[in-house]
């Protein structure tokens, strides 16, 4: 069997994603036996001119938001150049932390930067919003996380480069992954398109942490206090994200005694994880007077930068569309 | 005038490249960072308590910097257990940044990910064995795992909160910290042994590596007492300071052809980036701690740093080797103190955290030694505690002008050398990556 094509690059975000993929090939296993490196211009110093031509990528893996021209122009080179395309990380997956930068209104700060000197260099401009990956161009299948578990990335890198070759070696992860993904993976052939690697259900279901009864009678801010380290984080009046988002990271959060915050995006059955959060909360009011409540209410802060901290440009319902400088003249809005 | 970019540059945290205008009379070169952070933007609006959560993104060791404002917002004291337990983080998270720097310093002279049975190249006949690759990224492994234990997560971290940490280290991995320690004390010493006869001090590595050196420069670190000092460009001491006063010490200005500020001290009248002019320029990291002068506590690292002395002369050094060199000092460092604190007499106590009760003061600073260098943060905030400004200085920000400068003598040194674009980008890379 001839040897797969690789592709990795980071748009907009730090490099924890690219280190991951590095530590995976030589902590884990190496993807060099079925597949060579390409374009990877972190590590190995690839160009853009290696683009240039009429080879092509057997898979791309894509980190990082889109927040510039530049990096709109390398998602949609890369994915012309890449028959599957993987969004690695929450970032790329979901727009991420950068995506709050939508909350303060990026497009203001945007065609700031002009150089003086017709002898300086131009920077490239600062998209009107910060989007994530699928905003721009079709994604095969998502790895979430911030950053995303060597583990499921690994089952990803396996999954999608050698299918059918080492299904044992997926196993260990494969636990965690949805029912469709990990039969089409221990069967050898590829899974749906559109498949996320992790689970399906919310990060509740592998969170340690014992749930009794849900009832908020107060709110409280994490550092009000010191939470009971067996206790649900929900039930002991922080506002904790695990109900709404998809499971995959075995409570890694809530396990350090920090409430969950949604980096694996909206788990499967969910609409918009924010509004699935304010449902989620507001039924378990443990009062039906309407002043205690809108007491309770108030103690809540910075819904929309708590509840959509790394899904903003790509799971927020109210906030989707095309930015304003997407908007043709004749687009039908 | 007609430009060549040097893009994308490799092992660069932020997105960057390296422009180049030849002109009739004088060549140009900019360091560009082409993508804003914004972090500032980020912060602001959100519940000052997220912060050490938002700005990990920006590097692990601001987890820790942020939870240090929010001690002194909120006046809650960690308790000693707490703060070992950061220290012991910040330590590891130093180990395993400057591992993986040394490890593309390698990765420069061998294909990374080359086959195992394929030894190296470029020079004929191989400078060492691909199994140091797994063994470093073994090691590192080791150092990851050290850090997910203290930190909940190794590469963005979660348990440092306002007043102390979330939670205790379980006993049952008391035994692992100490194996990984020692594995990693005795990893470090071996690659200075390596790394100091067989490459460091190997004329055919030194040869290939570019002979860049750049202007003095004063540097600005933090001292073990938690003071920040400013030593001028012949290494004596010229100012000593405490995190609060920082931002009366310290400016940013802009240039419109990078996203990234230049930091630079206040009253030299400076708001402009001149390559030849360095009159209130600074740098930070791994060269500026090491051109204190000042002897290391930990034998092993101040072993390695005498070994440096002999090699290199007295400091301060502003060359390539000797902040290659430097990371490799402190990985010996960070690698011994792991070992003292990877104690379960320090990482144990009767509380975590003191729980705060409400917001003391409504702006606070607070400063950390990161791998990277000296960064400090300073917070405003309302009366709900919701952040009304976030100042992050970073030492992206205070060694933007030294990399501006080290990429332009890398491109004229491999211009004198009639080097070709590729190894003019191979040098502009590994002339950055120390940094």
């Amino acid at each position: 069997m001839p040897k797969k094509k690789l592709a990795v690059y980071t748009a907009n975000g730090c490099r924890v994603c690219e280190n991951s993929i590095l530590d995976v090939h030589f902590q884990v296993s190496p993807f060099t036996p079925w597949a060579d490196v390409g374009f990877w211009p972190y590590l190995t110093g690839s160009q853009w001119q290696d683009l240039d031509g009429d080879h092509r990528f057997d898979l791309c893996l894509f980190a990082g938001a889109v927040r510039t021209v530049d990096d709109r122009s390398a998602a949609l080179r890369l994915r012309e150049k890449s028959r599957l395309m993987l969004a690695v990380g929450a970032c790329s997956a979901f727009g991420g932390m950068p995506g709050l930068l939508n909350l303060n209104g990026a497009a203001d700060k945007a065609d700031l930067v002009v150089p003086e000197k017709s002898a300086e260099p131009a920077l490239p401009r600062t998209e009107s919003r910060v989007s994530a990956l699928s905003d721009i161009v079709a994604v095969d299948y998502v790895v979430p996380g911030c950053p995303p578990p060597k583990n499921l990335l690994w089952a990803a890198i396996q999954a999608l480069i050698c299918p059918g070759e080492c299904t044992s070696r997926i196993s260990y992860s494969a636990s965690r992954l949805p029912d469709p993904i990990s039969q089409s993976v221990a069967s050898g052939i590829l899974p749906p398109r559109g498949s996320t690697f992790a689970g399906e259900k919310a990060v509740c279901a592998s969170c340690s942490r014992v749930k009794e009864e849900k009832k908020f009678t107060s709110v409280l801010r994490p550092y009000e206090i010191d939470p009971d380290p067996g206790r649900c984080l929900l039930e002991q009046g922080i506002l904790c994200q695990g109900v709404a988002t998809r499971e995959g990271c075995g409570g890694l959060c809530t396990a350090a005694g920090a409430p969950c915050r949604g980096c694996f995006g909206k788990a499967e059955a969910v609409f918009d994880p924010g509004a699935k959060m304010i449902s989620a909360i507001s039924s378990t009011f443990d009062s039906t007077e309407a002043a205690e409540i809108k007491t309770m209410s108030q103690g809540f802060v910075d819904l929309a930068g708590t509840l959509y901290r790394y899904t903003m440009p790509a799971q927020c319902v109210l906030l989707a569309g095309p930015a304003e400088d997407e908007i043709h003249a004749g687009d039908v809005v | 005038m007609q430009a060549t970019l040097f893009e994308p540059l490799r092992w660069q945290e932020q997105p960057s490249r390296v422009a180049v205008y030849n002109g009739s009379e004088e060549r140009n070169v900019y360091f560009q960072i082409t993508a804003p952070k914004d972090l500032g933007t980020i912060c602001q609006g959100r519940p000052v308590e997220e912060l050490p959560r938002i700005l990990s993104i920006l590097g692990p060791a601001h987890h820790i910097a942020s939870a240090v404002v929010l001690d002194r917002l909120f006046n809650a004291e960690p308790p000693p257990m707490a703060i070992n337990m950061r220290q012991a983080l910040l330590q590891t998270l130093v180990f395993t940044h400057h591992l993986r720097k040394l490890f593309f310093f390698l990765t420069s002279l061998e294909d990374p990910l080359a086959d195992r049975q394929t030894v190296g190249k470029s020079f004929g006949q191989p400078l060492f064995s691909r199994h140091l690759f797994d063994e470093i990224m073994q090691c590192l492994s080791l150092a990851q795992e050290a850090a997910t234990i203290l930190g909940g997560r190794a590469d963005h971290p979660l348990t440092a909160v306002a007043g102390g940490v979330s939670r205790y280290v379980k006993p049952a991995v008391y035994d692992r910290l100490a194996e990984i320690s020692d594995s990693c004390v005795s990893f470090a010493i071996r690659l200075t042994e390596f790394l100091g006869s067989d490459l460091f001090e190997n004329p055919e590595v030194l040869e290939s590596l570019p002979a860049v050196s750049f202007e003095p420069m004063p540097a600005l670190s933090m001292n073990d007492a938690g003071s920040i000092v400013l030593h001028d460009r012949t290494g004596q001491e010229s100012d000593r300071f405490t995190s609060d006063d920082v931002f009366d010490k310290i400016e940013l200005f802009r240039e419109p052809w990078t996203y990234e500020p230049f930091a630079c001290l206040k009253g030299k009248g400076r708001n402009v980036f001149d390559a030849n002019d360095s009159d209130g320029l600074y740098f930070v990291g791994p060269l500026a701690g090491l051109n204190a002068r000042l002897e290391l506590s930990t034998p092993y690292a101040e072993e390695e740093r005498r070994r440096f002395v002999d090699t290199l002369g007295p400091p301060p050094h502003f060359t390539l080797i000797a902040a290659y060199r430097s990371l490799l000092v402190e990985l010996v460092r960070a690698s011994e103190r792991m070992t003292g604190l990877f104690n379960p007499e320090k990482l144990t106590g009767p509380s975590t955290r003191t729980v705060p009760q409400e917001l003391q003061q409504q702006q606070a600073t607070g400063a950390v030694e990161s791998p990277q260098g000296l960064i400090v943060h300073r917070y405003r905030v309302d009366d709900r505690g919701m952040v009304e400004e976030a100042d992050i200085l970073d030492a992206a920000s205070q060694n933007n002008a030294l990399l501006c400068r080290t990429a332009r003598r890398a491109v004229e040194e491999s211009m004198n050398r009639n080097r070709s674009q590729d190894e003019t980008k191979r040098n502009i890379e590994a002339s950055l990556l120390p940094f």
